[in-house]
C-alpha cells in the first residue's frame, strides 16, 4: 500500500479544479435513494397511465395479446434508453439532466435542442397534470356538495382548483428538495396503493389466469408498431432523477439506480393493470375500448360500489405528485441555463435558507398553470385541449432521448470508456427511438391532436431562434454551457492544498 | 501486479467465502458479469478494487480509466466498472475533464484502517538519538506476516525505491530479515517473491551467522543497508531497525554496529 500511503502522506497538487462548484447553492447531497426514487416515478404518474393507457393501446392494436406485448416492447426500449442515460448518471451530476448530459457530449447547440425538447416535455406534462389534478378534484369537490352538482358545471371551478394546485406545487418545489421529494412520495404511493388495490381486486374476482388473453388475432405488424409507441409515452418522465444530481446523496449510484428501477416497476406495473382490466373485459364479453373509464366500469360489472371515487382521488394524487416532480425537473434546467448566462443571472438564483432555484420556479410555475386556467375560463373543453399538450410533451420527451442516447457514445469515445456493449444498447436505442418519433408525429398529425405536434415543431424553432440570438450576443456561451457539480478542490486527496484553476476565483 | 496482497496466487481463500465459493465457477473461464463476481468472490474483487486505488495513486491525477485497465491488466469492462464503483463511493473522484481521475478524500479512511499505528514517542526519541548520532539513514519498519511496513522512515535519507525495498523481500536488507525468519520459522513465503529455494536459504545463512540483514549495491550502486532484528515475546521477530550508509560503511559497520543493537534493544520493550 506504498504508493497510495505516499500520495495521503504527501498528497500530489490537482491541477485543474476550482474551489467552489458551478452549482453551488443547491442543496448539495442532501436526499438519499427513496426521494429520488419517488421523484422519478411520480414524474411518471404511473396510476394515470395505467387506468387510461391499456384502453388507449387496445384501440389501436386491436388484440389483448398485441396490447400486452406492445407494453412489453415499450418497456424494453424504455430499458434501453434508462441504460443509455445511466452512462451519464454514473458520470456527470447534473441539475440540467439530459439537456446537461448532451452538451456535455454533443456541445452546445445540441445541448440547447435537447434542453428545448426536454423543457416543452416538462412544462406541458405539468400542464397536463395540474389540469388533470384540478379536472379530477373539481369533480369530487361536486360530488362532494350536491348543491352545486345539480347547477350546470361553472368553469370557475376547475379554474379556482387548478389556482390552488398550482400555488401548492410553487410551496413544495421552492421550500426545500427534500420536502418536495417527500411530499411527492406520500401523494404517489397513495396514489399507487389505490390502483394496485383496484387491479388486485380485479383478479381476484374475476380469476388471475385466462390465456385467451394471449390471442394476437387481427393485430398486424403496423398496428402493433403504432400500438408500442403509444406505450412508450407512458413511460416517459424516468430520467428526471437526473435533474437531481446535484442534490442526491450518492449521486452515481442513486440516480442510475431509480431510473432502472423506475422503468422495471412502472413497466411490471402497467403489465399487471393491462392484464387485469383485458381479462376483466373479457370475462364481461365486452370490448375495452368502448370504455370511457375501463377500471371504473369493470369495478360496477363487478358489483364493487365506491370504486368511481377512490379511482378519482388515486388519479388526482398522482397527477399532482407528476406536476410537483416534472416543475421540480424543469426549474433545474432553467437554474442551469440561468448559471450558463443561456437565460437571464436571476434564473440561477438560489434561495439561501431552502437552497432551491427560487426564481426559475417562481417564474415557471405561473406561465405552467396559466396556460390551462384560461383554457378552462375559455370554456373549451379541458381535456381535448390537455391531450393536444400531452402530445407535444411526448414529442419533446422522445426528442430528448433521441439525443442523449446518440450522445452517449460519442463521449465514451471521446474520454476512451467505450465499450462494444454500451455502444450498441445506445445505437439501437436512438435507432429505435428515431422510429418512434418520426411514427409517433406522422400518427399525431392525422389526429385530432395534430395541433399537439404543431406545438411541439413551433416550440422547437422558438428554442432554436432563441439560442441563435443569444449566441450572437454572447459567443461564449459556447463554452459556457453544459454546468455541472464539478468536483472541486476539497473533494480530492489533500484537500486545500491543491492551487485553484488558473484563472480562477 | 504490484500490489503485495496476501499471498496471491495460491487459491482463494475458501473458507472466507463459504459455501458461496461453490457456486462461482470453479476456474471462472469466461469473465462472469461483474455483479455476481463481486458476490461470489469478494476477496478478489476487494483486491481488485484496491489495486485500483494503488493505480491512481502511483499514476497520479488524471490518469484515465483506459490506462488503470492497461497497467494493471484488466478486462476493460471490469475495471470501468470498478472505477464506477469507487467513484460511486468517493474513493475516487472523475476530473471535470471527464476523462482522468484523482484519489478522493475519503481514501484517507480507507488508510487509517490499514496504515500500522505510529510508534510510541519513546520510540521516536530512541530513533532521534540514532540519528544524531550515526551518518546514514535510520529507517524503523514493522514487520506482519509477510510484510514490511514502514514505521519510521529516516526524512533526511529517503530510500531510493521505498516500493521496491519494502515488496522485494529477497532485495532490501529489511526484506531479507524477514525472509530469513519466515524460513528458519518454517513460515510460508509470499506467493509474489521470485528469488529461487537456494538463494532463500543463502539469505538465511548470512544473516544468521551476522546476527543481521545485509544488502550492497541492490538498489544504488556504492549504497547499501544492514537491518538489525527487534523481538517480541517468546522471540518473535516483530520489527525490523536498518541503517542505510554508502557500501564500505555496511561492509564494515564497525562501533556503528554497537550503536545499533543498543538502540534495537531499547527499542525491544516499546514495539515488542
Amino acid at each position: 500500500m506504498t504508493a497510495l500511503e505516499r500520495a495521503i502522506a504527501s498528497p500530489p497538487p490537482v491541477p485543474g479544479l476550482g474551489r467552489r462548484s458551478p452549482v453551488e447553492g443547491l442543496d448539495r447531497r442532501s436526499v438519499g435513494f427513496v426521494d429520488v426514487l419517488a421523484q422519478s416515478v411520480s414524474a411518471m404518474a404511473p396510476s394515470a397511465a395505467a387506468t387510461l393507457l391499456p384502453a388507449l393501446v387496445a384501440g389501436v392494436v386491436g388484440s389483448p395479446g398485441g396490447t400486452l406485448l406492445a407494453l412489453g416492447t415499450a418497456l424494453l426500449l424504455s430499458l434501453l434508453v434508462a441504460g443509455s442515460v445511466n452512462e451519464f448518471a454514473r458520470r456527470i451530476a447534473a441539475a440540467g439532466s439530459l439537456y446537461t448530459y448532451v452538451a456535455r457530449s454533443l456541445g452546445a447547440g445540441a445541448g440547447m435542442a435537447t434542453g428545448t425538447a426536454l423543457l416543452l416535455g416538462y412544462g406541458f406534462i405539468s400542464m397536463f397534470a395540474l389540469t388533470g389534478a384540478g379536472h379530477t378534484a373539481a369533480l369530487l369537490l361536486g360530488r362532494a356538495t350536491p348543491a352545486s352538482a345539480a347547477a350546470p358545471a361553472s368553469p370557475l371551478l376547475p379554474a379556482a382548483v387548478i389556482a390552488v394546485l398550482a400555488a401548492v406545487v410553487f410551496l413544495v418545489v421552492a421550500g426545500g428538495v427534500r420536502l418536495s421529494t417527500r411530499v411527492t412520495l406520500v401523494v404517489e404511493s397513495v396514489s399507487v396503493v389505490i390502483i394496485l388495490a383496484l387491479v388486485v381486486a380485479l383478479l381476484v374476482t374475476v380469476g388471475p389466469v385466462d390465456v385467451g388473453v394471449l390471442s394476437l388475432e387481427g393485430t398486424s405488424p403496423a398496428a402493433f408498431a403504432v400500438g408500442a409507441v403509444l406505450a412508450v409515452t407512458a413511460f416517459v418522465g424516468f430520467e428526471t432523477p437526473t435533474s437531481l444530481g446535484v442534490e442526491a446523496r450518492r449521486p452515481y449510484s442513486a440516480i442510475p439506480r431509480a431510473v432502472r428501477w423506475t422503468v422495471l416497476g412502472a413497466g411490471g406495473f402497467y403489465l399487471l393493470a393491462c392484464y387485469s382490466q383485458l381479462v376483466g373485459f373479457r370475462a364481461l364479453g365486452l370490448d375495452i375500448t368502448s370504455s370511457d373509464s375501463p377500471v371504473d366500469d369493470l369495478a360496477s360489472a363487478n358489483g364493487v360500489e365506491g370504486v368511481g371515487l377512490m379511482l378519482d382521488v388515486g388519479i388526482a394524487a398522482s397527477c399532482l405528485a407528476c406536476a410537483i416532480a416534472s416543475m421540480m425537473a424543469l426549474a433545474r434546467v432553467l437554474f442551469s441555463m440561468g448559471r450558463e448566462g443561456v437565460l437571464p443571472a436571476a434564473f440561477g438564483r438560489t434561495h439561501p435558507r431552502f437552497r432551491t432555484p427560487l426564481v426559475a420556479v417562481a417564474a415557471s410555475v405561473p406561465v405552467v398553470a396559466a396556460v390551462p386556467i384560461v383554457t378552462a375560463l375559455a370554456g373549451v373543453a379541458l381535456w381535448d385541449a390537455m391531450r393536444v399538450l400531452l402530445v407535444a410533451s411526448a414529442a419533446g420527451y422522445i426528442t430528448a432521448y433521441l439525443l442523449a442516447c446518440v450522445a452517449v457514445p460519442v463521449l465514451l469515445r471521446r474520454i476512451g470508456e467505450l465499450t462494444a456493449a454500451v455502444g450498441l444498447r445506445a445505437v439501437s436505442a436512438a435507432v429505435l427511438l428515431g422510429g418512434a418519433l418520426v411514427a409517433y408525429l406522422a400518427l399525431e398529425v392525422t389526429s385530432e391532436r395534430w395541433a399537439g405536434v404543431l406545438v411541439f415543431a413551433v416550440g422547437m424553432a422558438a428554442g432554436g431562434i432563441s439560442y441563435a440570438i443569444a449566441l450572437s450576443r454572447r459567443p461564449w456561451l459556447r463554452a459556457t454551457i453544459g454546468v455541472y457539480d464539478e468536483p472541486v478542490a476539497a473533494d480530492v486527496l489533500g484537500a486545500g492544498s491543491a492551487p485553484a484553476a488558473p484563472g480562477g476565483e | 501486479m504490484t500490489w503485495p496482497g496476501p499471498r496471491e496466487g495460491q487459491g482463494l481463500p475458501g473458507p472466507v467465502t463459504g459455501g458461496r465459493a461453490e457456486l462461482a465457477p470453479a476456474s471462472g473461464p469466461t469473465a462472469p458479469p461483474a455483479a455476481i463476481e463481486l458476490r461470489g468472490r469478494q476477496p478478489k474483487a476487494i483486491h481488485s478494487a484496491l489495486s485500483v486505488i494503488e493505480e491512481v495513486a502511483r499514476s497520479g491525477p488524471g490518469v484515465t480509466a483506459q490506462e488503470i485497465s492497461v497497467a494493471l491488466g484488466m478486462p476493460r469492462a471490469t475495471a470501468y466498472r470498478l472505477i464506477a464503483l469507487l467513484v460511486e463511493d468517493e474513493y475516487l473522484v472523475r476530473m471535470p475533464d471527464l476523462r482522468g481521475f484523482a484519489l478522493g478524500r475519503k481514501v484517507v479512511e480507507l488508510a487509517s484502517l490499514v496504515a500500522p499505528p505510529p510508534p510510541p514517542r519513546a520510540a521516536r526519541s530512541v530513533l532521534d538519538a540514532l540519528r544524531g548520532h550515526i551518518r546514514g539513514g535510520i529507517h524503523l519498519v514493522r514487520y506482519d506476516g509477510d510484510r514490511v511496513q514502514p514505521l519510521d522512515l529516516d526524512p533526511d535519507f529517503p530510500l531510493t525505491d521505498e516500493a521496491r525495498a519494502l515488496r522485494e523481500l529477497d532485495a532490501s536488507a529489511m526484506g531479507r530479515l524477514l525472509l530469513a525468519e519466515l524460513a528458519a520459522t518454517g513460515q510460508p513465503l509470499p506467493g509474489t517473491l521470485r528469488a529461487s529455494a537456494e538463494r532463500v536459504i543463502e539469505i538465511r545463512r548470512e544473516t544468521e551467522s551476522a546476527g543481521f540483514a545485509r544488502q550492497v549495491a541492490e538498489f544504488s550502486r556504492g549504497y547499501g543497508c544492514i537491518a538489525l532484528p527487534i523481538r517480541g515475546p517468546r522471540g518473535r521477530l516483530v520489527a525490523g531497525l536498518a541503517l542505510s550508509a554508502p557500501a564500505t560503511r555496511v561492509a564494515d559497520p564497525g562501533d556503528v554496529l554497537d550503536r545499533l543493537r543498543d538502540g534495537a534493544r531499547s527499542l525491544e520493550p516499546l514495539l515488542g
